[in-house]
This record gives structure tokens, sequence and C-alpha cells, in this order.
């Protein structure tokens, strides 16, 4: 008998996704429970994104769990993600935004681990968690630190706190804290050396979902709390540690190291999630003139560019590196096998597959007329005027030298010849998703307009504080 | 009469213990210890400004709430090691090694 468990989150992830995308279109600004949630245009954008990847990679486990006997147990930890993460991109407040963030991660440990007779599933859960249990007690503490300054946990008042002093080293200790704590979660360098051995190691539809849901809801966490206390100068007095250098700085490591360490892996998992610690970096770009804006001032406009790129690069993160991880589940599901070898011709063995892997790379790369050259194009934008134009020349730089390994790969799928020709059965739940993937990265690429202004109407919620 | 940096001091000291705990330790539950302790550094730092500075029961409600969320975090590794330990008959991180490349 078929399981009906898939097909209950299904049908409740499209309900809630409407009723969220509904409302993030026409919101009544405010706050429910307490102010304890805001109920704002940046929490219906995050929903909208965190949603969508969760639906992605509930219909394609259909297929995957299908022969588990322990199947409802998957999705229904999957729910609890979503809510977490849907929780955490409303968050006002920051015990709310605490409880939020160990509802999305404890649920994605086990997940993890979910294959447990399988030595690389329980390995992967292991330094997941670890790492995870460290990232979540870092970001209480800097809670603790925030609520002794402050004698609140509501962001706002809070951060109004914070920011009314010029320097204060435990405030200044709260926001680097705060820093590492989401930062683990955003795998940024130097906090990422969790990640690829989490995303090779998990089942694979569940590094989709820390690649591109999970991983975002840390950047809503950062935008509601860091991204407003730039006023304080992260480690001394000195304006060199300003937030927004360390942002920059932090911007530049990670897409510079991901795309290298990309280059050299054997493994398709691994080289995706060196792609997605790369692409962190792009998306932290738009975040530099937004914090350079609040600290010193002007650039007003730059910093509403980087912003809407930035959320627009998430929303578009999300779908390219979602889909490049269900090809590669599908592929594992299928063949066995993760190395970047299987992907020799693979373009004859399952079409759908390696076309939406190439569409996802080039989009990855930035090529026009795909999603991720407008999202791309905002970010370099936002910072080609003022103090960081060379943050656009590496972003520019890394663009191109990413191309290297995506056009290698895509190369591999048309050009080289498989061991067999054999077709290969492309499983249904895949090939919809696929499609709808495609069709939103080509179709955001022709018409970006509406996603830019959607991601440009959250954004007054930031300013407005 | 203690003060509040008495209760400051504490908790830092127990935060750098538990990051050093995790850091150097290769032994899975010394690290979820490791982890315990830095949950229970910022629980110190809440009820002291709660007591201090904020007198309301903010801080302290903050603390069940991190007291119960702790102990889910820590039953979920937990299994997660009780796992490891049936595959490789040993608890020591370092034996995790079959991923990477």
């Amino acid at each position: 008998m078929a399981d009906a468990s898939p097909y209950i989150l299904i049908t409740a992830l499209i309900a809630s996704l409407m009723l969220i995308g509904a409302n993030a279109l026409y919101p009544q600004q405010g706050s429910v429970f307490g102010s304890l949630l805001s109920y704002d245009r940046l929490g219906g954008f995050f929903g909208v994104v965190t949603l969508l990847v969760t639906l992605f990679v509930t219909v394609s486990s259909v297929v995957v769990t299908n022969e588990r006997p322990n199947a409802p147990l998957y999705y229904s930890l999957l729910s609890f993600t979503a809510l977490g993460m849907l929780i955490l991109s409303y968050a006002a407040d920051l015990l709310m935004l605490f409880i939020a963030w160990e509802l999305m991660s404890l649920p994605t440990y086990a997940l993890a681990g979910f294959e447990k007779r399988r030595a690389q599933s329980n390995e992967a859960a292991a330094k997941y968690a670890i790492i995870g249990a460290l990232s979540s007690a870092i970001i209480l503490y800097a809670i603790s630190l925030t609520y002794g300054f402050a004698g609140t946990t509501q962001i706002a008042p809070a951060v109004r706190a914070i920011a009314s002093q010029p320097f204060n080293p435990l405030a200044s200790t709260a926001i680097l804290l705060f820093v590492v704590g989401f930062g683990f979660k955003m795998s940024i360098v130097p906090f990422h050396m969790w990640a690829p051995d989490a995303y090779e190691g998990a089942p694979p539809t569940i590094s989709t979902l820390l690649a591109a849901a999970t991983k975002k809801a840390g950047f809503v966490a950062a935008i509601r709390v860091l991204l407003a206390v730039t006023t304080v100068y992260a480690v001394t007095q000195n304006p060199v540690f300003s937030t927004a250098n360390v942002f920059a700085v932090l911007a530049l490591v990670t897409m510079t190291l991901g795309n290298i360490a990309a280059l050299t892996q054997k493994s398709m998992t691994r080289l995706l999630a060196y792609s997605s610690i790369a692409q962190a970096g792009y998306i932290l770009i738009g975040f530099v003139m937004y914090a350079y804006s609040t600290g010193v001032g002007g650039y007003q406009q730059e910093a509403i560019i980087g912003m809407t790129g930035s959320l627009f690069h998430v929303l578009n993160h999300a779908v390219m590196k979602g889909a490049a991880f269900l090809v590669a589940s599908l592929v594992l599901f299928k063949l066995r096998r993760a190395d970047v070898q299987a992907y020799g011709g693979l373009a004859r063995r399952m079409p759908v597959s390696a076309f939406t892997l190439t569409v996802a790379f080039l989009a990855l790369a930035g090529v026009p007329p795909l999603s991720g050259f407008w999202s791309k194009v905002l970010l370099f934008l936002s910072v080609l005027n003022g103090p960081y134009s060379w943050l656009a020349v590496a972003g520019i730089l890394n663009s191109a030298f990413s191309m290297g390994f995506y056009a290698w790969i895509i190369k591999r799928m048309y050009m080289d010849e498989s061991e067999t020709t054999e077709k290969v059965n492309e499983s249904t739940g895949f090939v919809v998703v696929f499609a709808v993937a495609v069709a939103l990265i080509i179709g955001l690429g022709i018409f970006p307009g509406p996603a830019i202004a959607f991601a440009q109407n959250a954004i007054p919620t930031i300013f407005a504080r | 009469m203690n003060t509040l940096m008495d209760f400051l001091i504490v908790s830092a000291v127990l935060f750098a213990i538990g990051v050093y705990g995790l850091i150097v330790k290769r032994n899975a539950l010394r690290m979820i210890f490791a982890v315990e302790i830095l949950i229970n550094a910022a629980n110190i730092n809440f009820v002291a400004f709660n007591r201090y500075l904020w007198p309301s029961a903010l801080g302290q409600t903050i603390v069940l709430f991190s007291i119960a969320l702790a102990a889910a975090e820590a039953a979920v590794i937990l299994a997660i090691v009780v796992v490891a330990y049936r595959l490789h008959d040993d608890i020591d991180v370092s034996e995790l090694k079959t991923l990477g490349g």
C-alpha cells in the first residue's frame, strides 16, 4: 500500500505557500503573539523561498522513501523543519528566533542520519549535529549578552539600544558571536568546514534541504539581527573593523575559497557543496553597502540595490541549487554513484536530468538570460560605486572562474561517452520538480521584474528600524 | 557579596571551557558535555542579568526554554552517537573519516 504521508505534506505545503504568497503580496504589517512574530514582507519572502524548496524536496523524496518502512517519520521531520524555517522567517523576538532555530535544526540532524545503517550518513549527521549544537549555543550566548545590554529580547528595541552607542565591548562581543553563530548555518568561510561532509554523507534529498533552505533561514536571521547594528564596530573602535568591512572580507574569502575548492572535487555532492559556499559569498556582497550606508551614511541607492540583489539571489540560489542537488540525488538513487565520472554521457542516459543540471549550472555561473545573471548584476552594481569597487571586480572574476568547472561538467554530460548508453528511467516526481525549477530559472531570467519587485518590497521592513 | 561581574566571569570561563572541550576532545560524549557547558554559560548570563540589571521574569523564562531545548538537542545528538557506536563499536569522532576528498 502506498504511504499517504508525503501527499499530506505536499498538500499542506502548497496550501501554506499560496497563503503566504498571497499575504506577502498584500500584507497587513504588524505583529502577532505579543510581538513575538512580525508579520511583514521580509518574512513572507523567506517563507516563500524556504517552503518552495521544502516542496521540491518532498515531491522528489516520494520515490526515494517508497521502499522504506519509516517513511512517515521522514515526512514528519521534514514538516517540523519547514515550520521552524517559517517561524524563523517571521521572528521578531530573539527568544522566538532561538526556538525557531532549534525547531529547524533538530529535525535536520535526525534527517541527515536517516539512513542509519549507512556509515556515511551517520558520520554526516554526527559532524553536522555537533557543529550545529555549537552554533546554537553561541547564538544563545550572544542573545544573553544582548539581553544584558538592552534588557529586552525584542529584536527592534534591542538593536536600537545597541546602535545608539558608538562602541560597547559587551554589544560588540554579542554581534561578533551572532556573526559566528549564523555563519555556521550560512556556511560562510571560515565556518564552512562541516558543510561538504554533511552534504556528501546525508541522504542527497536532505542535502538539498540543507543547502537550499536551512541555509537561507540562516540568512534571514542574519538580516533581521545583524544588518541594523552596523554602527557598532565589530572588534575595536578602529574603523578598519567596521561591520561593512567584516562583511566585505567574509564575502571575498567565502566566494573565492568556495570556487577554488569546488574546482578540485571528485564527488558531485562535494562540488555542489563548495559551489553553495561560494554562492553564500555572493549573497553577502549585498549586505556590504547596506552596512556601510547605515554605518557611515550616504549610498542609500546602492544599499537598496544591494539588498534587492541579495534577496533575489537568495530566491534564485534556492531554485538553482535545489535543482542541481536534486539531479545529483536522482543520479545517486538510480546509478548508485556520486563521482563526476558517473556524469559522462549522462545526456544520452538521463536527458531531462542532464538538461536541468545544465540550466542550473549556467544560471549559477551567471550566464544571461537566466535568473542568476540578474541577481549577480544587481549585487555587483551595488558595490561598483563607492569604497568597495574591488568587491565587484572580485565577484566578476569569481563568476568567470566558476564557469570553468560548471562548463567542465556540462561538457562531460554532453560530449563524453559513457560505459553504457542504456536509458535510465527518470522518476516522475523528480521530472515534475525539474520542469518547475527550469521554468522558474528561465522565466525569472526573461521576466525578472516581478521577482525583483517582490524582493525589493521586502526591504523597507529592514530600513523601517 | 557577589556582584554581577563575578557571575559574568564564571560564565565567560564556562564558555571558554566549552569551546576548549569541543576543539580538543575527540570523544563524542565529551563533546556533548562541552555543548551543555556552553548552553549553561549562557543560562548563567541570563539569570545574572535578570537578578542585577533587569528585574522582570524575562531572563529566567528564557532559561526555562533554553533548558528544555538543550535537553531535546542532547537527546537527538545522543541518538546519533548511539547509532555511531553500533556501526563502529567506538564513539571516537576521529574514527569518522570516511567522508572527504
